[in-house]
């Protein structure tokens, strides 16, 4: 096991608590859950990326990153409009 | 000394990741909460785009990487104000302060009067 592979391993368990965050409690705080949970995921298929040596996949971690924009500010727009 | 390096940056990288997602757990407010994706946007991605430059060279998997970086702290920024903003409006109908309420305001945001 390398650096990348035990830093994926660690930060994976971050996600156990943003995934509760994100489907218990307020409209607000779930999707703020969300944004941090893009964040974290595009930095685990980086670091799983060196770990595996599969560089193709830093692809997955870039389509990712602009995914979870456009997702993010649609979530934002229809919160506004929808959500009162 | 370079195995070194690339290692301090990757636990860097995680343990910016996991302090910002434990801080926002100790959050109670959706606003307060969003301040804690900022260091795991900006910080983590840095460190771990440097411990891969340092690990393979120019490659383009290091550029990718860098690109990833970039796009991360630009949606965070965007992002993040886009959602500030659309918590409030759907708070208060509007963005701006209503009359009453005190917030640091400049002489441009003036105060917006609430619909009944």
């Amino acid at each position: 096991m390398n650096a990348w592979n035990l830093a994926a391993d660690v930060l994976i368990f971050s996600l156990v608590p943003l995934t509760w965050i994100a489907s218990t409690g307020e409209v607000r705080h779930r999707i703020v859950a969300f944004y941090m949970g893009g964040v974290i995921i595009t930095l685990l298929l980086m670091l799983l990326t060196m770990a595996f040596h599969r560089m193709p996949m830093m692809d997955l971690a870039l389509s990712l990153a602009l995914m979870s924009f456009g997702g993010g500010i649609v979530f934002a727009h229809f919160l506004a409009r929808h959500l009162k | 000394m370079k195995v070194i390096a690339i290692d301090v940056l990757i636990a860097a990288a995680v343990l910016v990741a996991l302090l910002s997602v434990l801080g926002m757990l100790r959050m109670r407010d959706p606003y307060q909460r969003m301040h804690y994706i900022s260091a795991p946007a900006a910080l983590s991605p840095l460190f771990i785009t440097i411990a891969i430059f340092l690990q393979d060279g120019l490659k383009p998997e290091s550029f990718k990487a860098l690109v990833t970086t970039f796009v991360l702290i630009g949606m965070n920024t965007v992002v993040t104000h886009a959602a500030a903003r659309a918590f409030r409006m759907a708070e208060t109908e509007h963005w701006r302060p209503v009359p009453g309420e005190e917030v640091p305001i400049r002489s441009s945001d003036e105060p917006v009067e609430q619909k009944s």
